[in-house]
């Protein structure tokens, strides 16, 4: 393994200017103690493993579906326990905060009327769903499991780039990372004390559970998936088998006044408590699209009643909108009375013609997102658009301002990744999951690493070539 | 258990037995393929017959050609009986009931899965590497047998796998039993060659059997009371029928039904056609009738199983 020069703009996790940082130095040892051959080996092992487990994804071409396994790089992304334990106290603050915001904009709205959020904001934002307002549910939780995508700057700290609110995807990657580590680098595992994180499923099913409307001490928990097609499929059914709960499809399930029922060999059983992975828009025909074959007619009606624990809830799309992340700050001085712990990235809301106009005259130092899309699709990057596509992009933002958002470029931070063979740097983010429930908001130490694998790309979505890496924190000092 | 689960796992049990039955057919009738005699007048016949939709004039054709032959039973996509789509078929059921499959049984299924998708198999189906390929395939369908029964948790799930598995079982015998009979339009005093019901005995497992526990030059009836009537023969018709029966028990005892009397008549008349057949007077007119008894009423309980657990659309 070659001395990688630690790069002064961008932050590396593995390298400071002065050298090693202490976090990587087992890991550094060890990774200089190792031929090219012997990483490559270890790859393939990796490979090997996620092909086996049926962790794969179909790529449809010449009529041949070709299985294709997530990327995974092997070279461990390191947190110092002290950087956690830091990250964990923002996560929860926020989530703390955006709990409140579901609740208030789902009832009393008060945040409006006290002129934090303008009225005109959420009003255009189309994941808020007057279906969902006035509904109660089970003690006041909204977002059960989230997954807040953190980006670590050239100063070192890490910042908030978006909160997933709905259905985040990526557990089981972060849990199977961990598993193919043990099998490549036990050692290196056992020397650094690695914080667990295959406790998640059963504080996931603890959550789930408390959540049931029956007061019965065996509640029927089940988890809604689209089914095999799904792209997330995988993580569907590995989060069943983990948890011990049926995995069932929209056609699984019936509403008979009001209340959720499978169709078992036995007939129908009740159900309780539902973690749907499928979208608002597709879960109940006869409230949101009437040609949705993946939901469940009628189930908004249980949902409304609280005779079904909807996971996450319904409507929590308006609390990620990329517009309404740039208030997250104002939510947590406004509900908690405090600062935010972790910054959000400055964000440029383009319907303030002031925010507006300095974005359109640094346009090549910023990225664009549309508000509205997530996985990296409808994104500008304004440093490698052509002139024509900016001024395309002007006339798009000038057409619907609430549409879009801008932020600047920030050169996320890089880890060593394997690539042909050699360490070469890669940007990386991190997306840890958090899950809430009645007894407070955990978090499993580390989350997913997501990589850029293209050369110089900041686009760490797998929809977009990205792949992923185990996270470790670990309790070592700088 | 939900209906659609169940269903996932009867059939996941019926494609991955009919996979293991033509791995291992396959295999032996390559091999005894090597030993001809003058009297082999099928070849791939019955082979043919019994695992796949080919016409009689098809199947003459095929057999001309031994690697075609092989590649079509074993890869080709387009056979909807070949082993590539019997596994990926299993696969896509185990994938729809992964909840409810162990992980191990995942993992071998996907792992034979794999190993017959695999492009580079297809130039493995020809000369000294094909008895490997024919070896691995059949370890494979030992190996997932053995990872159900030593993972898989005993109760509904066990219960529907096994009925997949047994009624594919029985109508595998049959199918097999009917190709090596029809040729000799049932007539239970020709062929007395041993060597005419080899295959048919290799392909069931049942040749080193038939050697302990035969003598004599009655072959055609002997390996027929065998391989129909032998309640020690787990390939056996008269076998796949108790254990079909004990599993019916006790998914009704553990899931009750209200349709489950008239089930469970219908089962039993079937059984005790077979199970109380004279033998040793039977003649081929009246086994040709059973053979044909057994066949269409299996469907019947197939059908109206399925009717009575899974329908849930």
């Amino acid at each position: 393994m070659s001395n990688m020069p630690a790069n002064q703009v961008i932050w590396d996790e593995m390298f400071a200017p002065e050298g090693v940082r202490n976090r990587y130095k087992v890991v550094y040892e060890a990774l200089q103690q190792m031929s090219g051959d012997a990483l490559q080996a270890k790859d393939l092992q990796a490979a090997d493993f996620f092909m086996n487990q049926g962790i794969t994804f179909t790529v449809y071409s010449d009529n041949k579906g070709i299985e294709r396994i997530f990327p995974f790089d092997i070279i461990p992304r390191i947190i110092t326990g002290k950087e956690w334990d830091h990250v964990e106290k923002g996560i929860q603050q926020r989530l703390k905060a955006l709990n409140m915001f579901l609740k208030d904009i789902y009832s009393e709205q008060q945040i409006i009327k006290d002129g934090i959020i303008p009225a005109s904001l959420i009003a255009s934002c189309p994941h808020f769903l007057k279906e969902a307002v006035g509904i109660k549910v089970p003690h006041d939780i909204y977002v059960h499991i989230s997954g807040i995508d953190l980006i670590r700057g050239n100063d070192g700290k890490f910042y908030v780039l978006e909160d997933n609110l709905r259905t985040p995807s990526g557990v089981s990657y972060m849990l199977e990372n961990r598993e193919v580590t043990k099998r490549i680098f036990p050692d290196l595992l056992a020397q650094n004390q690695v914080r667990m994180v295959n406790n998640y499923p059963m504080k996931l099913l603890n959550i789930l559970s408390s959540l049931s409307p029956r007061p019965v001490d065996q509640p029927n928990v089940v988890i809604l998936t689209p089914g095999v097609y799904n792209s997330a499929y995988y993580e569907h059914t590995f989060l069943a088998r983990t948890m011990g709960i049926p995995l069932v499809e929209g056609r699984d399930l019936v509403v008979d006044n009001q209340k959720v029922f499978m169709k078992t060999t036995a007939g129908l059983q009740p159900v309780d408590v539902i973690y749907r992975r499928i979208d608002d828009e597709y879960i109940d025909p006869l409230v949101f699209r009437p040609d949705s074959v993946l939901g469940v007619p009628g189930i908004m009606s249980a949902y409304r009643k609280g005779n079904v624990a909807l996971v996450n809830a319904i409507g929590n799309g308006v609390a990620d909108d990329k517009a309404v992340y740039a208030y997250v700050p104002d939510m947590i001085k406004y509900y908690l009375n405090e600062e935010s712990i972790l910054s959000n990235v400055p964000t440029y809301r383009m319907e303030k013609e002031d925010e507006r106009k300095y974005v359109f005259d640094n346009l090549n130092s910023m990225v664009v997102k549309q508000t509205n899309q997530s996985g990296g699709y409808g994104l500008v990057m304004g440093n490698k658009a052509t002139d024509a596509e900016l001024n395309e992009l002007k006339v798009a933002i000038l057409d619907n301002p609430r549409n879009f958002i801008a932020q600047p470029i920030i050169q996320l931070s890089t880890v060593p990744c394997l690539v042909d063979g050699k360490l070469e740097s890669r940007h990386v983010d991190l997306r840890p999951y958090a899950l809430c429930g009645p007894d407070g908001i955990e978090i499993v130490p580390g989350g997913l690493t997501r990589v850029a694998l293209r050369k110089g790309s900041l686009v760490v979505n797998s929809s977009q070539g990205g792949g992923s890496k185990d996270t470790w924190v670990v309790d070592i000092e700088e | 258990m939900l209906s659609r689960i169940a269903d996932n796992m009867f059939w996941l049990n019926r494609y991955m037995e009919r996979a293991d039955g033509l791995a291992r057919a396959t295999r032996y009738f390559y091999i005894l393929g090597f030993d001809s005699w003058e009297g082999d007048t099928l070849g791939y016949g019955p082979l043919l017959q019994s695992f796949t939709s080919l016409s009689a004039e098809e199947r003459v054709t095929m057999q001309a050609d031994s690697q075609h032959l092989l590649r079509f039973v074993i890869q080709d996509a387009a056979n909807i009986n070949s082993l590539k789509v019997l596994l990926s078929k299993a696969r896509e059921n185990a994938r729809g009931s992964q909840d409810r499959v162990t992980k191990e049984l995942w993992e071998q299924v996907n792992a034979m899965y794999h190993f017959i998708t695999n492009e580079g198999l297809v130039n493995k189906l020809k000369g000294e590497e094909t008895l490997k390929v024919l070896d691995q395939l059949e370890k494979h369908c030992l190996l997932y047998n053995g990872i159900v029964d030593s993972t898989m948790p005993r109760g509904l799930g066990w219960e529907f796998m096994n009925l997949g598995k047994f009624i594919e079982r029985s109508l595998q015998t049959v199918d097999l039993v009917d190709a090596y009979l029809s040729p000799m339009q049932y007539d239970l005093e020709q062929n007395d060659n041993l060597l005419y019901w080899r295959r048919l005995l290799y392909a069931l497992s049942g040749y080193e059997l038939y050697l302990k526990t035969n003598r004599g030059s009655h072959h055609s009836r002997q390996v027929i009371c065998q391989v129909i009537f032998n309640a020690d023969f787990p390939r056996s018709v008269i076998y796949s029928l108790k254990r079909i029966e004990k599993y019916l028990q006790s998914l009704l005892e553990e899931n009750p039904h209200p349709d489950a009397a008239v089930i469970i008549r219908r089962f039993g008349r079937l059984k005790s056609m077979v199970e109380f057949t004279d033998t040793a007077n039977m003649n081929g007119q009246e086994l040709k009738e059973l053979v044909k008894q057994i066949r269409h009423q299996l469907w019947d309980f197939s059908a109206e199983f399925s009717r009575l657990f899974f329908s849930y659309t």
